[in-house]
């Protein structure tokens, strides 16, 4: 009788195909769809007689602010929903290390689609606001802050109801405090979308950066909780 | 009869699983709150109301308030419901009991809504019990309620059937997505920004009601824009008008989706 071979080895590239299995094409798509939901109203801009610069600044709407709604959503949804959370902390890999190659796929599918899309506006002559060297800036820093809030709001909460309606108001209170935000030097550089609502000022980089330094609070606290993972299994029916 | 008490009891049951959602009270509070807290800072379009103010007035801007944020909370807390029952595997089960698929649809439908909304009237009432007080007005509880009738529960209607349906198609993460993204465009933006419906007898955050309750045009209602015919001025004909039409595309999706299921069961 042969004995039955298990594998105990998998290669690198079989895990993170597994892991884009589990992770799942509505979030994968969400950044897909966030850049044709953008596109589309700059279509129907366009068609309504609306200049170049309002199209070109629908186009930048969508990478500045939707995009990252998008990854922040579907990062929510990575974090809260697992069916076999129980199951996945009695084996040898770490839940953390887990979510987190789902994470970095998550970036990596984000990222690959807002370069893409940046470049086709800029070939398309639509890139008007900053040196298209600079777009990963536009994009980039809302959406690592946006899905760094989700993630910990997910974590901290065990509720993507809450994660999702926090996120979803922060979003939508940096839409209607526009003014407010920009009337406030220290509100400023705290801003998501400078680029698509108040234009390009002398100093928006150095803004962006800051705005980027400030997800560490938040980051931090999710990597601390993602390190107690049993804490998540008595969230609510996600 | 049956169908009506079966129908009943799945509403029942689906108001007390939602209504024990903690996260939904949370969450709603935390909005709410938010929302009561900032208002000083956003602007004289969602500012308190002047001291002596009628109590009309009061509460209608306290529910257009409301009403910017908290329809975003009922329709995430919605997503889930029908999407729930397939990632269960219970669809089958339901199917197997005596009640329709459009009885069981209506059941849930009936019962979210109503447990959803209890938070936000709860809040609404919280408003109009401090107006009372602060303002020396009982009449402030009763326009509550009337406010909350005229501005959020169409909003809610019309929130709730897409909530619960799109989800099926479209799975909640990207209806989630999706539906932010439509409230900001359908609601908030100007209509000379870029093609929306901000302004319009179908804009659910309350526009037309609330000009009619308040006497005088609110956020952008009836401002020129694409779909000319769905931008009459505010009066109370339209004021009525936009709440019927808001009601009545609320349950287009839940039609849709009882036709969908009673073919699927018969096959």
């Amino acid at each position: 009788m042969n004995p039955v071979k298990r594998r105990t080895h998998y290669s690198g590239v079989e895990i993170w195909r597994h892991e884009a299995g589990r992770l799942g094409w509505a979030a994968c798509g969400a950044p897909v769809l966030a850049v044709l939901v953008a596109a589309v109203l700059a279509a129907l801009a366009a068609g309504n007689g609306a200049p170049r610069p309002q199209v070109s600044l629908a186009l930048v709407t969508g990478l500045e602010a939707l995009l990252p709604l998008a990854v922040a959503m579907a990062a929510a949804s990575v974090v809260a929903t697992n069916r076999a959370r129980e199951l996945h902390l009695s084996l040898p890999t770490r839940y953390a290390t887990v979510l987190r190659r789902r994470l970095v796929l998550l970036a990596g599918v984000t990222s690959a689609v807002a370069v893409a899309f940046s470049a086709v506006i800029w070939a398309a002559g639509l890139w008007s606001e900053t040196p298209v060297t600079t777009s990963p800036l536009v994009w980039a820093a809302p959406a690592a802050w946006l899905a760094s809030l989700a993630i910990f709001a997910t974590l901290l909460s065990r509720s993507l109801l809450l994660s999702t309606s926090v996120t979803a108001g922060v979003w939508l209170a940096h839409q209607i405090f526009v003014t407010a935000f920009a009337a406030h030097d220290w509100a400023r550089p705290l801003y998501l979308f400078p680029v698509s609502r108040l234009g390009t000022y002398p100093g928006w980089t150095i803004d962006r950066l800051l705005l980027a330094a400030t997800i560490a609070p938040l980051a931090a606290g999710a990597v601390v909780l993602l390190h107690r993972p049993e804490w998540m299994l008595t969230e609510e029916d996600a | 009869m049956t169908g009506v008490r079966e129908m009943r009891a799945v509403a029942r049951y689906e108001f007390r699983m939602q209504i024990r959602k903690r996260s939904l009270w949370i969450t709603i509070v935390l909005l709410a709150g938010l929302l009561a807290a900032a208002r000083s800072g956003m602007g004289p379009r969602y500012a308190s109301a002047p001291p002596g103010a009628p109590a009309r007035e009061v509460m209608t801007r306290w529910a257009f308030l409301l009403s910017v944020l908290l329809p975003l909370a009922f329709g995430m807390a919605l997503a889930d419901r029908l999407v729930r029952d397939r990632r269960l595997h219970t669809t089958e089960l339901l199917e197997s009991l005596p009640l329709g698929s459009a009885g069981r649809l209506t059941g849930k439908y009936l019962g979210s809504v109503a447990a959803s909304s209890s938070p936000i009237l709860l809040a609404l009432l919280a408003a109009s019990g401090f107006e009372a007080v602060h303002r020396g007005s009982p009449a402030m509880v009763g326009w509550g309620v009337v406010a909350f009738g005229a501005i959020l529960v169409p909003a809610l209607v019309f929130v709730s059937g897409y909530a619960l349906v799109c989800p099926l198609v479209l799975t909640a993460p990207l209806f989630r997505v999706l539906f932010v993204g439509y409230w900001f465009w359908g609601n908030l933006i100007v209509p000379a920004a870029m093609p929306t419906l901000t302004g319009s007898l179908l804009t659910p955050i309350g526009s037309y009601a609330a000009s009619w309750l308040v006497g005088s045009p609110v956020l952008y209602a009836g401002v020129a824009g694409p779909l000319s015919f769905l931008r009459p001025a505010p009066t109370a004909v339209s004021g009525a008008a936009s709440i019927a039409l808001l009601i009545l595309a609320g349950l287009l999706p839940l039609l849709a989706a009882g036709v969908v299921q009673a073919r699927r069961s018969m096959n």
